[in-house]
């Protein structure tokens, strides 16, 4: 109910083509997609799969086949469980404010009447930053020196602090800065989950003399569960695949203290040149994607259909 | 009633909140760089000026960005709208060999995460010879398997007497697509239309891992990897990331009705 | 508008796509990374070259420093379509696959451009050189400095009768002298980075000043010397745990500030900060790194941490002869206005410019020219050289003995480990 993809009415049941027009006009109609989906997605999975087994590099030259020797490299390198471990603990850190500041966003603008256009506008806007423009607004505000935040702090009465470079709010710097640009998706989600709940549900209940209050916790917070559901998937799956903000905070970073997997495979695969061994660390994320999107299937079985 | 006027004043307040940091920034972009390291901050200048501005306009490639940004977005949109609806209606209207099991490795490819594949994708364009070209950075995004996936849903609760009636008239297949199913398809087309064209507009990693010369380069790629060459001047830095992020806050505060539904619509994005 | 216009239009857009990717000869594309105050310099001249070129159509791009830019770089040149002529750190060649990402200085042009071996330093020539084959353009040399605030070393007692900082040698005696410039202060004696790649330079400038090794010739194996290497760290921890002179934990951009502003009297970093305190109007001059450790020095001048920027070719697919001469004539013609490039702090390359009175005659640029002759580059090796992930491991592990969060004897055996792994790590070019 969150998702429509339109308003539309969408049948149940898909009608199935008339018999006897069994032919290769459909295959020239899927033609031109087929070609472009198999050149650009599934022959790099497989040749990433491939050149996983090899010394491949980016500056060219002789190439050795190793076998599964990248794999216990990457089994072996600290470096990609640490990475690894610092995408898993951003989605840890991420994951809850992300969810409750888009529902309280949501139950807030929902409510509003006259300033409802101020609040979509202030709290979907950012998402429409690219990330690089975010990324460049939040080093400013972090910046040690002259940054609005440490300004904010002083003037709190508490000390300087270097946001990016300090490994005690590193982390958080970069949760901060993703939290203020993409609330704003999960506001829409719920807003739309919000609108679909039908008013005869709180009249009645008012009618009954339920408190606003125990209207929030008995009917609109149950009735949400689903669109919860469906956010955490996605926040979970974004936040594995974390790279952009991230990477451009830490360019402005002195060393990698944030540094999630994604980044570690593009130091591998081409500051390094090491693109056989970068790959080999690609399948790891694929895999684990993988299985949480198999899982999401698993636990939220009708998710993508209603 | 009683408590709608603190809730609605904590709105307000969050977001207030949640402009700020624009706000600064497009506060820095007007300060004079002399200005913009001042401590205590400052919110309002002691001169305004426009000089950060000028100087992106004409010392810097922005511009020349934002015209890639959309000769990007736009072929993107265009040749994934192309590509996707055509692909869609076949596997909706018509029946061909090998049909279900290529829906099922269409389907299977809304789970691929994009991101994993840079390395891999990056050798093999090498081999294309694409890397710093425009098709470089088009072409791997048009293969949005979950936008063939959306539109087959469409045309499947699309009513087929149209198509029936045209074909009484001799309408060919394509025919039909253009002239009775495409017409019809207009709300979902302009839904998954800008949220291609968001997506294209702001996407970093793929066109930052393909895109090398800053010719080429979109906005995005082009702010986080060239430098202007003059030190660090703030209210330059400022007013760059506050032109390259204008164009679609401009276009979201006109259209806030049409763009959130077309962005809500990626809800279906896994 | 209706579909077949907007379809006509985004045709239209895709066509001026496809047309509008730059090619010919008549461009000029040149990559650098100048981003700090000598980046302002750079531009002044490409524009005088572009000037006096009005056949070409000059376009330079800065690019962040770093790994950033050195990433780009190849993946630029694995492309094939890369700019045609860019910077790159020497220390840096030997890992950008010359003959692959790097494409050769043609003989015949190097010759007629005037460009010749016996006009640059041949320590820093032969770097230059691989397979017999010229990759390499040395412009400048940058050492690892010390920079001074001439107003306080006054109040300090340490400007002798000839208006120049009196010699502070040996350990001891440096660390009294930012002791005492640090009570001046209030603040600190003595600042510098220590959460970038600075560590690793402080590091091997106080290591080679001992004379001591750190990979064999071919980079196979570590041959690391560990009293030596732990007396450096040792002297590093000293400054900001044991004797605290100067700071634990500091930016480069900080400490740049802190000793322009007159918060410090002493500054270790490159020598291209010149402009930035020119402008600040800082009382401020340079002398060559101390000698911490005295024994190594030739000249009176001790070793120091150098590297050097150079003019390469990246791999074009379709490199033209009139492409690389384009690009020669733009090499050429900064080598001949070395002395311009000097002002920005580097040591020029180009002998013909060092020994030019107008170069001699710059202040304070000219003061540490002689620290280019006892340049240490950083051990060639396809991981190590400016920006390198050698530099970025031993910055994260010296750095932390700087910040005392680690012991000298941990941060050198993190050190070590990391280094290991490297050498393990099969080549990739």
């Amino acid at each position: 109910m969150a998702v429509e993809t339109v308003d539309t009415p969408v049948r149940d049941t898909v009608p199935t083509p008339a018999r006897g027009e069994r032919s290769l006009t459909g295959l020239w109609f899927a033609l031109p997609f087929l070609v472009i989906y198999a050149v650009f997605m599934i022959w790099p999975i497989l040749a990433g799969l491939w050149s996983s087994l090899f010394n491949t590099s980016l500056a060219g030259g002789d190439v050795e086949f190793l076998g599964l020797s990248n794999y216990a490299e990457l089994a072996r390198d600290g470096a990609v469980w640490d990475s690894l471990w610092n995408t898993i603990y951003f989605t840890l850190l991420s994951t809850p404010p992300l969810v409750l500041v888009g529902l309280v966003m949501a139950l807030l603008a929902h409510r509003a009447r006259r300033t409802g256009w101020l609040l979509r506008f202030s709290f979907f806007m950012p998402f429409l930053l690219p990330v690089t423009v975010v990324a460049l607004i939040w080093l400013w505000i972090y910046q040690a020196d002259f940054g609005l935040l440490n300004a904010a702090v002083q003037w709190f009465g508490g000390g300087r602090v270097a946001w990016i470079n300090d490994e005690r709010t590193a982390m958080w710097a970069v949760v901060i800065c993703t939290l203020w640009w993409t609330v704003g998706f999960n506001f829409l989600l719920y807003l739309a989950a919000l609108q679909g709940i039908p008013r005869e549900l709180h009249e009645s209940a008012a009618v009954d003399g339920a408190s606003p209050r125990q209207r929030l916790w008995r009917i609109t917070l149950p009735l949400l569960r689903r669109t919860t559901g469906l956010i955490l998937v996605l926040q979970l799956i974004a936040s594995l695949k974390i790279f952009d903000q991230v990477y451009l905070l830490n360019e402005g970073a002195a060393a990698p203290i944030t540094r999630p997997l994604i980044q570690y495979v593009y130091e591998q695969g081409f500051t390094s040149y090491r693109i056989g061994y970068a790959s080999a660390i690609s399948y790891l994320l694929f895999l684990i994607i993988m299985l949480v999107a198999f899982a999401q299937f698993k636990i939220f079985p009708a998710g993508r259909d209603d | 009633m009683r408590t709608r006027l603190p809730l609605s004043l904590l709105g307000v307040a969050v977001a207030i909140l949640w402009l700020i940091p624009l706000a600064w920034a497009i506060d820095t972009s007007i300060k004079p760089e002399g200005e913009t390291t001042r401590v205590p901050v400052t919110w309002i200048p002691d001169v305004f000026t426009l000089d950060a501005y000028r100087d992106v306009f004409t010392a810097s490639d922005v511009p020349l960005w934002l015209l890639n940004s959309l000769v990007v977005a736009t072929g993107v949109t265009v040749l994934t709208l192309a590509a996707a609806s055509l692909a869609a209606y076949g596997f909706s209207r018509l029946d061909f060999p090998g049909k279900n099991w290529l829906f099922a490795l269409i389907l299977a490819g809304i789970m691929v995460p994009p991101q994993a594949l840079i390395v891999p994708l990056f050798h093999q364009m090498q081999s294309l010879g694409l890397i710093d070209t425009y098709w470089g950075i088009i072409l791997p995004q048009l293969a949005a398997p979950v936008i063939v996936f959306i539109l087959k849903k469409f045309f499947d609760g699309l009513p087929r007497e149209y198509e029936q009636a045209a074909a009484l008239d001799g309408a060919s297949r394509l025919r039909m697509f253009w002239s009775v199913v495409l017409p019809m398809s207009r709300p979902v087309l302009a839904a998954v239309g800008v949220f291609t064209f968001v997506g294209a507009w702001n996407n970093f990693l793929w066109p930052f891992i393909v895109i090398s010369d800053p010719d080429l380069m979109t906005v995005p790629v082009g702010l986080g990897t060239v430098q202007s060459s003059y030190g660090l001047r703030y209210a330059e830095v400022m007013a760059s990331a506050v032109i390259g992020g204008l164009p679609l806050v401009v276009v979201y505060a006109f259209l806030q009705r049409h763009v959130i539904r077309g962005v809500g619509d990626a809800g279906l994005k896994g | 508008m209706n579909r077949r216009q907007v379809l006509l239009g985004a045709a239209a857009v895709m066509g001026a796509a496809a047309c509008g990717a730059p090619s010919g000869n008549d461009r000029l594309r040149y990559w650098n990374l100048f981003g700090g105050g000598d980046g302002v310099r750079m531009v002044e001249l490409i524009d005088a070259f572009a000037a006096s070129r009005p056949d070409l159509d000059v376009k330079a791009s800065t690019l962040t420093w770093g790994p950033p830019y050195y990433t780009k770089l190849s993946m630029a040149a694995a492309g094939g379509r890369a700019p045609d002529v860019a910077i790159l750190h020497l220390a840096r060649l030997s890992s950008f696959a010359p003959g692959r990402l790097l494409d050769p200085f043609p003989q015949e042009l190097l010759t007629a451009a005037g460009i010749t071996p016996d006009r640059f330093l041949p320590a820093i020539w032969d770097r230059c050189v691989v397979d017999g084959q010229v990759y390499a353009i040395p412009l400048d040399t940058h050492p690892f400095v010390m920079y001074y605030n001439t107003e306080l070393c006054r109040r300090l007692g340490l400007i002798g009768a000839g208006g120049d900082l009196v010699p502070l040698r040996g350990a001891d005696d440096l660390v009294a002298a930012w002791s005492e410039a640090r009570k001046l202060t209030g603040g600190y004696g003595l600042v510098l980075d220590t959460f970038g790649v600075s560590p690793w330079r402080l590091w091997w400038t106080l290591y080679r000043q001992l004379d001591g090794d750190l990979l064999t010739e071919d980079a196979t194996a570590l041959v690391i010397d560990d009293a030596k290497a732990l007396q450096a760290l040792d002297f590093m921890r000293r400054l900001s745990v044991t004797d605290a002179v100067a700071p634990g934990q500091m930016l480069l951009s900080g400490a740049v500030a802190l000793f322009g502003s007159g918060k410090a009297a002493f500054l270790f970093n490159g020598e291209w900060e010149v402009t930035t305190f020119q402008t600040q109007k800082t009382p401020f001059s340079m002398v060559p790194f101390p000698e911490v450790f005295p024994g190594t020095s030739t000249d009176g001048i001790a070793r120091t941490q150098a590297d050097c920027h150079t003019f390469v070719l990246p791999h074009q697919r379709g490199r033209t002869a009139e492409g690389s001469r384009a690009a020669l004539d733009y090499v050429r013609f900064m080598l001949d206005r070395s002395v311009d490039w000097a002002e920005g702090g580097h040591v020029p390359a180009w002998l013909p410019a060092t020994r030019s009175a107008e170069y001699l005659a710059l202040d304070p640029q000219s003061r540490y020219r002689d620290a280019a002759a006892t340049a240490q580059l950083d051990p060639p090796a396809w991981f190590s050289g400016s920006a390198s992930n050698m530099e970025t491991l031993a910055g994260s592990a010296f750095g932390a003995v700087q910040a005392g969060t680690l012991t000298p004897e941990a941060g050198l055996a993190r050190f070590k480990a990391d280094m290991q792994r490297l050498i393990d790590t099969p080549a990739p070019v």
